[in-house]
């Protein structure tokens, strides 16, 4: 059997044994599992509310919370994604190389004729096969809780914007895994493994996107889009960074694909910021020097 | 010299000598400080908008003209202080996880307890360092930003604004501290280091990040860019009144936010600044009051955590095997 497919197989073995991966995995599932039924509520109250403005008068405009489409409960699905499942990447990422550089079993594996890209690729399949039967087993709660709450199943170009979701997903986290496992390559001492991607994370989702629009860090994790100053100085350091803001970018092809209202322009950017994230960080990680692999970790 | 000065001082010794701790509060006054500039640059492009309006409004004689945006330098501090509740929440999980973890890691503990040291001497001696290292850090962080507040702010802080920052500074110091003696105290308490690590930082994520996110989504405001009242004219007034009928929602809304003690913090620090309206140059008297109880619940949450890490971080619980 090829090194590649023989350390996919070890690395969803393994996978399944790591505590933090398993406790972040179980707070990424129940959050969006529950997310539907957050957005179903908030809408429903915020119908209930707009109602009741309509009733007294002050505006006679239709309410826009009612009727909305299908998906339209999955936005918190989007924020969780950003929160905890790029956070779940990244410990699958780092842990995976750590686990094998710490336990020295790298030095064992190198000691056969298997090359290091091959190794890697197969680290990297395995990761990818775990989080794709996460995100299978996502689609399909999402799918059923949409279905209970409209009280019918989704319609065929719904369940296909909803496959197209994860898929997009899918192409997000593995940029997260990516960040992960080259860190855990780089860095010396464990405790920087964990913290360096997890610092560019946050610059990435909080520091650049208010760079580029003068959100807030915390209202950037609002799901509605955040009406930012493109004026002045923020065209050209929106120019400059929203490339580097790739959790932005996300944000705005997920609400494409699912059909948002809010979203206006062209999604044809964003998803080719995410291939170039993700073919550059799969480029550096499978050009990894043999040596690097064996080098000794630090606590 | 007494056990509990000893290990301080020699906590305070391995916290200057990690690079990578230094390099985490650099990064943090960093966002910070990026936080800053960019709101001041925010401000000053609504003002040039501003500006060319009236001047608009002049050539076509109009005499109604809306009211300027006005600069209230501390409003600034709004992003700079999440960044302190975000990054800095998960940074100080890292600095007190590190304060039992390395001891653990090296099995210096076994030296350590072959030395006559009481009960609570090395908790102590931890803890102290901790509180030093971030009143440090939060001196650091809030003296520059002072300093920068009133370069790029373009306007002079008053005495008032000083003792806005003086208490905000003194609540991050207790916020800090609380991440900090809670992965020390987890990390004393679980036999293997990993699960403590996993429990902080799934307590992290969902203390600091999605409860508070969870609040902020379910807000009727929230689900419109720009906010459902402005866009509809409703006053603040009536807003509440409006509420008032969804009162079982907000009940429910407000309990999950105020479950997490990150909002706590934010809410204290937030009506200290004026950075909420309703608190915006007011005495300083009457934002302490309005905020007392979730100061007090910072504060018991705080020593409560202290509590915990003093109980666990002892001989008997940290040898066992």
């Amino acid at each position: 059997m090829s090194i590649a497919l023989v350390a996919a197989r070890q690395e969803i073995r393994t996978l399944r044994r790591e505590k933090l991966a398993q406790a972040l995995l179980i707070v990424f599932v129940g959050m969006v599992s529950i997310s539907s039924f957050i957005g179903w509520l908030t809408n429903k109250n915020v119908s209930s509310v707009y109602r009741k403005v309509k009733a007294e008068g002050i505006t006679s405009v239709p309410n826009p919370f009612e009727h909305v489409a299908a998906l339209y409960y999955l936005r918190n699905t989007v924020i969780y994604l950003v929160l905890v499942g790029a956070l779940l990447a990244i410990v699958l990422g780092v842990s995976s190389i750590i686990r094998d550089r710490k336990a020295r079993t790298v030095d064992l594996v190198l000691v056969r004729p298997v090359q290091a890209r091959l190794y890697l690729l197969g680290k990297l399949g395995g990761i990818t096969a775990w989080l794709t039967m996460i995100l299978a087993f996502v689609t399909l709660v999402s799918w059923t809780s949409i279905a209970f709450i409209i009280g019918k199943p989704l319609k065929a170009s719904d369940t296909e914007r909803l496959f197209s979701f994860f898929a997009m997903s899918l192409l997000f986290l593995l940029g997260f895994v990516l960040l992960g496992m080259i860190c855990a390559l780089y860095c010396s001492r464990e405790t920087s493994a964990l913290l360096l991607p997890v610092a560019i994370w946050s610059l990435v989702t909080f520091v650049f996107p208010q760079l580029g629009t003068a959100g807030d860090p915390v209202s950037l994790l609002n799901p509605v889009p955040l009406i930012g100053n493109s004026g002045g100085a923020f065209s050209t350091l929106n120019l400059i960074f929203s490339p580097f803001s790739i959790t932005e970018e996300f944000k705005k092809v997920s609400s494409w694909i699912l059909g948002n209202s809010d979203f206006v322009g062209n999604p044809t950017e964003g998803v080719l910021i995410l291939i170039a994230v993700f073919l550059l960080g799969s480029l550096i990680l499978l050009t990894t020097k043999r040596d690097r692999l064996r080098r000794e970790i630090y606590e | 010299m007494n056990n509990t000065l000893v290990i301080m001082r020699k906590e305070l010794l391995d916290i200057r000598r990690n690079r990578f701790l230094l390099l985490l509060l650099s990064f943090i006054l960093v966002a910070v400080l990026v936080s800053i500039f960019v709101s001041s640059l925010d401000f000053r492009t609504k003002l040039d908008a501003y500006n060319k309006y009236a001047e608009a409004l002049k050539q076509a004689h109009s005499t109604i003209l809306p009211a300027p945006p006005q600069l209230f330098p501390l409003q600034l501090l709004q992003g700079s202080i999440e960044y302190l509740e975000i990054l800095g929440a998960l940074f100080a999980i890292v600095v007190g996880y590190g304060m039992v973890a390395k001891e653990k890691l090296r099995a210096t503990l076994g030296l350590i307890f072959t030395r006559p040291v009481r009960r609570y001497q090395l908790a102590n001696g931890k803890l102290l360092a901790l509180a030093i290292t971030w009143f440090a850090a939060v001196v650091t962080i809030f003296s520059i930003l002072t300093l920068v507040l009133a370069l790029v702010a373009n306007s002079p802080l008053h005495l008032i604004d000083i003792y806005r920052l003086l208490m905000s500074a003194g609540v991050t110091w207790v916020y800090l501290i609380f991440w900090s003696a809670l992965a020390m105290g987890l990390a004393s308490f679980t036999r293997q280091l990993g699960i403590s690590l996993v429990v902080s930082i799934v307590l992290w994520l969902s203390v600091v990040l999605i409860l508070p996110q969870i609040g902020d989504t379910m807000d009727p405001d929230n689900q419109v860019p720009g906010g459902l009242f402005f866009s509809l004219q409703v006053s603040k007034a009536h807003e509440h009144q409006l509420l008032a009928h969804f009162a079982t929602f907000e009940k429910v809304r407000n309990g999950l936010e105020v479950s997490s003690i990150t909002k706590h913090y934010e809410r204290t620090t937030f009506d200290y600044l004026g950075i909420k309206p309703k608190y915006n140059q007011t005495p300083i008297g009457y934002a302490f009051m309005g905020t007392l109880p979730n100061l007090l619940t910072l504060l018991l949450g705080s020593i409560g955590v202290l509590i915990f890490a003093l109980q666990t971080t002892t001989r008997k619980k940290l040898l066992r095997r």
